[in-house]
């Protein structure tokens, strides 16, 4: 190794190995114990490693006090997706293209739920809720998932609508298509991959939503997350792993996608508008 | 639709917090103060050390992915992203109890899952940042010999001051108002995050007009860093 180039090639490799160790181990450290956990049916202190390992928590996925969250969670990420798209896609086409009055307070508006404390702005929702008879049931969890659902909904198509050329556009209006044509037959089709990761996030986002169900929902609504810090609470801490990796695999499906279909100006909606 | 259900309520716990029994009173404003003053500094503690482990992972990490692109590092970083928050709180709760037990719910262990669960937005609007970067003032430096963490700390850091600040606040805030990382990694004696007193004001105590004063000091913290990051943004 006399070669000075070759010397810092190999440092460098070297220097390339480290980081990813480090990485990798503090970033999937925590993950791997989530693992180790599901699997361990005897795991005392101070034994550093189970000492006993099995799938018997994983096979308690299979009943229905696991299936009914998951089954409850879906339903409600699907309605949320569905409404919020149905808001989103309209509104973040009018706030990419069109300059309207009071444009900039909607924008505004809707930082506000990403910029302030949730929780104690849905501890008052639920009091409303009560008032309304919508605490504790479905159609109240999905209307506290649509605010933080519409957040994200409304930046992705904001930022989706953005990135597709004007000129495309203006070339339907000069062969004179009307406002509503042009966006229904030129900038919608453009704009279906977009919205297919919006529709993702909202839904990942709504799948994945804690406290605005734990509050709105209690105690008659229970998605997955909800289960899962009842079990720790219990400290069933195998229950609440085997809930976590589950709830983390449409979230893994999303990264892996990330490339393909969350193209990153989609996803840098923080400081974009 | 969203004044319906979030600017309705926020503006119903404003007022709710200066009121008792029907009638206007600061009153509850005393009792955040007799209880809970001690929990509010320890918030704004334990967010603030969160933010600083956050940037001191992030910050080396970034302008080293900035100067030598390293796909699989830069894969890893962005994975905290896409972990539920309640799943963190649990993940960094398992990974400490079986070694330190205890750590995690002390402001140490709420600190490092926070830092944990944020350093993917950090790395996610860092990189943005230094890759917007112009390549001629890394390349002038680097003519001078300079090295990545020179390069890092000299050019990369100074030049993208602004957008720096701004993921800082924001993460900052975020970390202020957590409510389901430090409610799953338990809670220890001593003081507690403000969202997890806020919880239990209304929860338990049944106590709304405590619990929104609560609320209320937990928007003016945000709001001051807000505002900071509305006047960037609408700028």
């Amino acid at each position: 190794m006399s070669d000075p180039a070759a010397g810092r090639g190999l440092w460098r490799l070297s220097a390339r190995l480290a980081a990813l160790a480090a990485a990798a181990f503090l970033i999937l450290g925590p993950l791997a114990s989530l693992g180790v956990w599901s699997l361990a049916e005897r795991w005392t202190y101070p034994s550093p490693w189970p000492q006993r390992f099995g799938f018997r928590y994983w096979s308690r996925m299979l009943t229905s006090d696991f299936l009914q969250p998951l089954q409850t969670g879906i339903g409600i990420a699907v309605a949320v997706t569905l409404v919020g798209l149905l808001f989103a896609v309209p509104l973040g086409y009018a706030l990419a293209r069109l300059r309207f009055p009071g444009r900039t307070v909607v924008l505004l508006a809707f930082l506000l739920p990403q910029a302030f404390p949730q929780l104690p702005v849905f501890a008052s929702a639920t009091r409303e809720f009560y008032r309304w008879g919508l605490a504790g049931t479905v159609p109240g969890v999905i209307l506290v998932h649509l605010v933080g659902g519409l957040v994200f909904a409304v930046w992705t198509m904001t930022a989706v609508f953005r990135s597709i050329a004007p000129e495309l556009e203006e070339a339907a209006h000069n062969l004179g298509a009307s406002v509503t044509r042009t966006f229904l037959t030129v900038s919608l089709p453009l704009a279906v991959p977009g919205i297919v990761a919006s529709a993702l996030l909202v839904f990942l986002y709504s799948l994945d939503e804690f406290t605005g169900t734990l509050l709105v929902g209690s105690p008659f609504v229970t998605t997955l997350p909800v289960y899962m810090y009842t079990a720790s609470v219990g400290y069933e801490l195998q229950i609440a792993s085997v809930t976590a990796l589950v709830l983390m695999a449409p979230g893994a499906v999303l990264l892996l996608l990330l490339e393909r279909v969350l193209r990153a100006e989609y996803l840098v909606f923080f400081g974009q508008v | 639709m969203l004044a319906l259900i979030f600017v309705w309520p926020l503006a119903a716990s404003v007022v709710a917090s200066f009121q008792r029994d029907g009638a206007w009173t600061l009153a509850n404003y005393e009792t955040v103060r007799r209880l809970y003053a001690g929990d509010v500094a320890y918030t704004v503690g334990v967010a603030g050390a969160g933010t600083v482990l956050t940037f001191a992972a992030a910050i080396p990490a970034c302008g080293w992915l900035r100067l030598r692109a390293f796909g699989p590092v830069e894969f890893l970083l962005k994975i905290p992203l896409f972990v539920p928050f309640v799943v963190v709180g649990h993940a960094l709760r398992v990974f400490w109890s079986p070694y330190v037990p205890g750590f995690a719910s002390s402001w140490a262990g709420i600190a490092s899952a926070l830092a944990w669960k944020h350093v993917g937005l950090a790395a996610l609007l860092l990189l943005g940042a230094f890759r917007a970067l112009d390549e001629s003032y890394l390349e002038a430096a680097r003519q001078l010999g300079a090295g990545p963490a020179r390069l890092t700390r000299d050019i990369l850091v100074p030049m993208a001051g602004p957008a720096l600040a701004v993921s800082a606040i924001l993460i900052f805030s975020s970390m202020l108002a957590s409510f389901s990382i430090p409610l799953m990694m338990g809670r220890g004696g001593g003081p507690q995050m403000l969202m997890i007193d806020v919880y239990y004001r209304f929860g338990q105590h049944g106590d709304f007009p405590t619990a929104s004063a609560l609320g209320v000091v937990a928007y003016l913290l945000a709001m001051g860093a807000a505002l900071v990051y509305i006047r960037r943004l609408t700028r």
